[in-house]
């Protein structure tokens, strides 16, 4: 029945052609926007799980909002259940950058915390941050990348120079787009007297992190609290409408490519009323009729999935490596995210080809015969 | 089953059609009885409207009665659920059209094979079969034509060779020589009565008067009743 199958479809060629083009646009949209969503996921997974064992203290005027002053981590610490708290000064890098997802920044940590911030990530070059450092600083790798700078080299952050001392490995967090600075230095540079953005509470061993957010919020006046948990769900619930909004626009794409993967099996149908009718003359069942149909349209999503899925993958590769020279990696194609534009070119074609596939088989033979 | 003979290998009783032209209702069959015998060579003759076409849809259960029946080889294909008609159909019935009803994107190996891929029959088999028949047709030099590089005698000689692909109970051919030359009328002819010497049974529809005559039986149908058999 293969061989019948693309018997037909390379009777019309052209028609194919336009056909596979058009799903293969919509599973090109699918793949691009797809692969930003799975980046900016996996970037969040990552940041996320690099910081996973920390409670995030703010000032209560608003999570992110409202900054808090480094005495108020010694508050902190003193919780019970708290085994350590500091404060963090994040700032962008650039001068009138924000602090936007995938932006640069600056991290101000205490100096002999470094190696508890920057921990889980390895230093691949240089050192961390030491007690007495001043401007110094260790950069990310998506920082050294677009700065073209690594240990022994300066790089300017609020018209002072700062020496690099360490350069973090790759992640995939937000910790590849940081320089990591000592904290009173941060907070001269960017004049916030002893204020910080927020303090990380970490835990003691065995302590549920939920129920010590609570705590410190009841304890300690003028802060709120977000739990790991917490912190989860909120980033889940923007990177949920982020990828509905990116993914709905490519799918979306893919349905009008599907749309013409039925028009164009309308059609193909209707031309060869004639030879539906000298098939089930010969004996054709409604199966033969719905599997020589339906597998036309099947056959051409998948070469429009196959066609999507490489223009995707060029497009996003080219402009991620145009992107390198800037530090930023915006797409990640996912074997996932393969899995699902493939399976999603398929079904597309194959669903879109049902109801001229049961237009076939429910012709009169007599009729089909009969039709000029 | 039927009481029929034997070596009755086609029968209708009282097979009625009426449809609907508009509002009108057209009496195509107004009570058909017949008989066929095993390896007979049939003829239906009649005007134009007489109803001998949807009588060869009848029998080729292209198109089910009004009320009757019909008897092939002992079965009431007219009594089958519909899912069996497609089975019924490939092993009890080989059409030769008019107009070839070729597929024209397959060769003529390809038009006679794919006859037989509905009754799964193995892919050796069937090209080997396919091979035979045609062989047979005298076209085994023209095995990987298409019809469009095949004369009409040619074409039509292909249609044969499918219908008999799955070795049918009857052939049934409507106007098989209406649209080729005396000479290859000649062949055709030659070919059915050849076939139906050798004992398969052949249903020809014709207007032809000389095709008719070269026939076992002569049936006549005049406004949808046989006048003559």
């Amino acid at each position: 029945m293969f061989d019948i199958i693309l018997r037909n479809l390379s009777q019309r060629k052209i028609r194919t052609a336009l056909t596979i083009f058009g799903i293969g646009l919509g599973i090109f949209a699918v793949i691009v926007m797809g692969s930003m969503s799975e980046n900016f996921n996996q970037t969040f997974e990552t940041s996320f799980a690099l910081t996973a064992d920390k409670i995030r203290v703010f000032g209560s005027s608003g999570v992110f909002g409202g900054s808090v002053t480094t005495s108020k981590a010694a508050e902190v610490r003193k919780v019970p259940g708290v085994h350590d708290a500091y404060g963090l000064l994040m700032a962008p890098l650039e001068e009138g950058g924000g602090m936007s997802f995938g932006g640069n920044q600056v991290i101000g940590l205490p100096p002999e915390k470094s190696n508890t911030v920057l921990g889980p990530v390895q230093v691949k070059e240089g050192r961390d941050l030491v007690r007495g450092d001043r401007y110094v600083t260790v950069i990310g790798s998506s920082i050294a990348t677009q700065y073209d700078i690594g240990v022994g080299d300066r790089i300017e952050i609020q018209d002072k120079y700062f020496t690099v001392v360490g350069e973090l490995e790759y992640t995939g967090s937000f910790f590849d787009a940081s320089a990591a600075i000592p904290l009173d230095i941060a907070q001269d540079v960017y004049d916030m007297g002893n204020m910080v953005s927020m303090i990380f509470a970490i835990p003691e061993e065995g302590v549920d992190g939920d129920l010590l957010a609570k705590r410190i919020k009841l304890s300690v006046d003028g802060v709120d609290t977000l739990s790991p948990s917490e912190l989860e769900e909120e980033a889940k619930q923007g990177l949920m409408i982020f990828s509905v909004i990116t993914v709905s626009a490519a799918v979306l794409a893919a349905i009008i490519g599907g749309l013409s993967v039925m028009n164009t099996m309308l059609m193909s149908v209707m031309e060869r009323t004639k030879e539906f009718g000298i098939l089930k003359a010969m004996g054709a069942e409604r199966r033969d009729i719905l599997l020589m149909t339906v597998g036309e349209a099947a056959i051409m999503g998948l070469l429009g999935g196959l066609l999507g899925l490489a223009c995707g993958w060029v497009a996003v590769f080219g402009i991620n490596l145009w992107l390198a020279e800037k530090g930023i990696v915006l797409f990640l194609i996912t074997p996932r995210l393969v899995a699902i534009a493939m399976l999603f070119a398929i079904l597309l074609g194959t669903l879109s080809g049902i109801y001229p596939a049961l237009r076939a088989t429910g012709m009169s033979p007599m009729e089909a015969l009969r039709y000029e | 089953m039927n009481d029929a003979e034997p070596d009755i290998i086609l029968q209708t009783r009282n097979l009625k059609e009426t449809y609907m032209q508009g509002k009108v209702p057209i009496h195509a069959l107004q009570g058909v009885d017949l008989e066929v015998r095993r390896g007979e060579l049939v003829s239906i003759v009649g005007p134009s409207g007489s109803g001998k076409s949807t009588l060869l849809s009848i029998i080729g259960m292209l198109e089910i009665p009004t009320e009757g029946s019909v008897f092939i080889d002992g079965i009431e294909v007219t009594g089958v659920k519909a899912k069996e008609i497609p089975r019924l159909r490939r092993e009890k019935i080989g059409f030769v059209f008019q107009h070839f009803n070729l597929l024209p994107a397959l060769t003529a190996l390809g038009n006679v094979e794919i006859a037989m891929r509905f009754a799964r029959v193995h892919k050796k088999e069937r090209i080997k079969r396919a091979r035979e028949v045609l062989t047979e047709m005298g076209l085994g030099e023209r095995l990987n034509h298409k019809p469009s590089e095949m004369s009409g005698g040619e074409q039509q000689r292909v249609s044969i060779a499918r219908a008999l692909a799955n070795r049918p109970a009857i052939i049934l051919a409507d106007e098989p020589t209406g649209e080729v030359d005396t000479k290859t009328r000649d062949l055709i002819i030659g070919i059915l009565r050849r076939l139906s010497d050798g004992g398969q049974t052949v249903i020809i529809v014709t207007h032809d008067p000389w095709v008719a005559e070269r026939t076992d039986r002569v049936i006549t149908l005049v406004d949808g009743r046989v006048e003559d058999s």
